[in-house]
């Protein structure tokens, strides 16, 4: 009798068992490094733990990754058939993901969503992860648009008015050489990196020359714009301190007070404050004129969650919905002072007081896509690099503006026809 | 049938050995030999593709420039590498207990140190304005050099990175041939009235040979796949890579690009087969040179 009962306990408790496994379900999710740690951390884990509350059986495993890592884990995940169920990377690299197979169409699930729900997202940062009808293969999450720090002690010691940001790049060109006179850098060496490259074409052109043209498979890069933002290449050499805009050694020189601008996102600022505090670093941060009064220049980009392709992946969706949502966006806004893409978080009068806030806002309404368009194919590797070789070329003389121009278009165009 | 079966344990005991061989060392070869042939992204069936990928990588200028950054690359530190390390053990080995072990140990460290951590110590070094380098060429009144950005310093500041980190490795291999040297062919030669170069040239040298052979081909077929410390002096990505123009481009580097940035794999496994057949061809050539020079 007694073994009977304990047979039937036993039973029981594995029917029990078996159906709490039934029910279980474990989310991978795969953040950038800087997610994971910190203050960062504690308000995603807070996240987790809402949405495990609201799901019970859940659980939701955040796993931090530098860049490279989290790109080659998602590809090499796709292969093998082992991705997270849900993780982030910037948008740039989200036509390599969707070639893989990496990233689910999404589109019916967020179209289920409550339009108000849908109307909370930058529409921009939408359009972007929705490349065809019927195709929709992100949430919007984190971005930036360029912002132009100026140190204020370098400036006023040029004799430089700081009230007033420089209104066109004539004005701003002035300032630099006046600082260079001075004695002290003016800006990052530009041509180093893609990003500041296509930052300071933005100062020129648009959105509408730059990127490239799938159909034609040609780059849209216009010569004549090209020329003239070479050309301000050439006039920024003497100018700049021989550093990338993501050195270290950049950031230095602006906390040391010998260099008077560093146009970059808005994650230096936690940097800058704190030698503001420290060191009386004086110093703030406004948007980057344009080619004229009115313009702006710099660039735009987001970060982006993708849900992959699985029995997990309605479940992953929720959770990447639960987590851009406006109650979480405008708290992650509140604690780390950053922009991200749901306009209705960036709209909370808390969030949109934040003065790095407004003029993210303000920068991502007016900069240009740095990688457009997204999600049709995989940028060829030999774009970006052509792109930073003629620009670096033509400033060290290597060719004229035109020239270099001319032979930058022609090689890319080649690189994307192969 | 008896002599299988008298060599049948020791199949079995080479055999855990060839299985992980075959996983993970012939089968990624061979694959990726067969991939090299075809447009693949790694996902998606393969399309047969014939030559096309190694007909594009010849074609392409960023393969030209890698190829030739290796060449020159290698032609500097792999004999820069094995003086430095010669001239180290030398120097340790003149010394005997306490002080032996310091500077061997000393001399080690960069060898253990995690590539990360050389590299951000040597941007440090490097930095403009900042670095220590500058400060020191400030203090001779010369103007600051930006070591990593400027195309004409790239690869030395490179190869001084790798020989700083490779020389301790080599010189343990060195040191190791010099204690084996017997002491009383010194003795005879100092007995001779031989110099200290003397003794080195005559006697160190030709005993080392082949200490000193196997450390070139492992130094030639190291340098080949060069990749970790450009990659990270130059703060490269999957989508730009290389350094300024290129200078620090190798072809390790344009091979993760071309996978990873272009997801390209069916490319990437004809630059990887390149690679392999050429460090075979070298090593080849270098087995060849050796047994020529011993015939002689």
């Amino acid at each position: 009798m007694k073994n009977r009962h304990t047979a039937a306990s036993l039973l029981v408790l594995a029917l029990a068992s078996a159906g709490t496994a039934a029910r279980a379900q474990n989310l991978e999710y795969w953040v950038y490094s800087d997610f994971a740690q910190g203050e960062a951390l504690a308000l995603q884990q807070e996240f987790i733990k809402e949405f495990q509350q609201s799901h019970p059986g859940v659980t939701v495993n955040i796993v931090g990754k530098g860049d490279d890592d989290l790109t080659a884990g998602q590809i090499a995940g796709a292969a093998s058939g082992n991705l997270p169920d849900i993780f982030m990377n910037g948008i740039g690299v989200g036509a390599q993901l969707a070639d893989v197979g990496a990233l689910a169409n999404i589109h019916d699930k967020w179209i289920a969503l409550p339009e108000e729900v849908r109307a909370q997202y930058n529409a921009a940062a939408v359009a972007n992860c929705a490349p065809r009808p019927g195709e929709m293969y992100c949430i919007p999450y984190t971005g930036y648009g360029s912002l132009l720090f100026r140190n204020l002690t370098v400036l006023q010691e040029a004799g430089i008015d700081t009230a007033t940001p420089p209104k066109d790049w004539a004005e701003w060109l002035a300032q630099m050489e006046k600082v260079k006179a001075a004695g002290k850098f003016a800006i990052p060496d530009q041509a180093l990196v893609f990003n500041s490259i296509a930052e300071i074409y933005g100062v020129t052109g648009d959105v509408s020359t730059w990127g490239i043209d799938w159909e034609k498979k040609t780059t849209r890069i216009d010569p004549a714009v090209m020329a003239a933002v070479m050309q301000k290449f050439v006039a920024m050499k003497p100018l700049t301190s021989g550093t990338s805009r993501n050195d270290q050694a950049t950031k230095d020189l602006f906390v040391t007070n010998q260099l008077a601008f560093h146009t970059v996102g808005p994650w230096v600022n936690p940097t800058y404050l704190e030698a503001s505090a420290n060191s009386g670093l004086k110093y703030d941060f406004v948007l980057m004129p344009g080619e004229t009064a009115g313009k702006q220049g710099g660039i735009k980009n987001f970060e982006i969650i993708g849900v992959a392709p699985g029995e997990n992946a309605d479940l992953a969706f929720e959770f990447a919905a639960y987590i851009t949502a406006k109650e979480q966006m405008a708290r992650w806004a509140k604690l780390l002072s950053r922009y991200n893409s749901n306009d209705a978080a960036m709209a909370d009068p808390e969030v949109a007081a934040l003065p790095l806030i407004a003029q993210s806002a303000a920068a991502v309404a007016g900069a240009m896509d740095v990688n457009p368009p997204y999600l049709i194919h995989p940028v060829p590797a030999c774009y970006q690099s052509t792109v930073v070789d003629y620009v670096s070329a033509t400033a060290d003389g290597e060719f004229t503006p035109e020239e270099g121009a001319a032979e930058m278009i022609a090689e890319l165009n080649e690189c994307i026809a192969n | 049938m008896r002599h299988t079966r008298h060599h049948l344990p020791h199949f079995l005991m080479i055999l855990p050995f060839l299985l992980l061989f075959g996983a993970f060392f012939l089968y990624p070869i061979l694959s990726g030999f067969y991939y090299s042939f075809h447009d693949w992204n790694g996902v998606r069936e393969p399309v047969y593709v014939g030559l096309e990928n190694y007909t594009k990588l010849l074609g392409s200028r960023d393969f030209s420039r890698a190829m030739w950054n290796l060449f020159q690359y290698i032609a500097i530190t792999v004999p820069l590498g094995l003086t430095v390390a010669f001239g180290l053990a030398l120097l340790v080995d003149s010394f005997t207990g306490r002080w032996a072990n310091f500077f061997r140990n000393a001399y080690f460290l960069p060898v253990v140190l995690p590539a990360f951590l050389a590299a951000t110590i040597w941007r440090w070094i490097y930095a403009p304005n900042f670095g220590l380098l500058n400060m020191m060429l400030g203090w001779i009144g010369a103007e600051p050099v930006s070591f990593l950005n400027d195309t004409d310093t790239m690869l030395y500041a490179l190869i001084a990175v790798d020989v700083w980190v490779s020389a301790g490795f080599n010189m343990v291999i060195i040191l190791a041939g010099l204690k084996n040297i017997p002491a009383d062919l010194y003795e005879a030669a100092r007995l001779d009235g031989a110099s200290k170069l003397q003794q080195v040239i005559h006697i160190t040298l030709p005993m080392l040979a082949p200490v000193m052979f196997f450390v070139l081909t492992y130094s030639v077929i190291s340098a080949m796949q060069v990749f970790d410390k450009p990659w990270l002096l130059t703060g490269s990505s999957f989508s730009e890579y290389g350094g300024r123009r290129g200078a620090l481009l190798f072809p390790v580097m344009d091979m993760m690009g071309r996978a990873f940035g272009g997801v390209q794999f069916g490319l990437a496994s004809a630059y990887g087969f390149l690679l392999t057949l050429a460090i075979i061809l070298v090593t080849a050539l270098l087995y060849a040179l050796r047994s020529w020079s011993n015939r002689r």
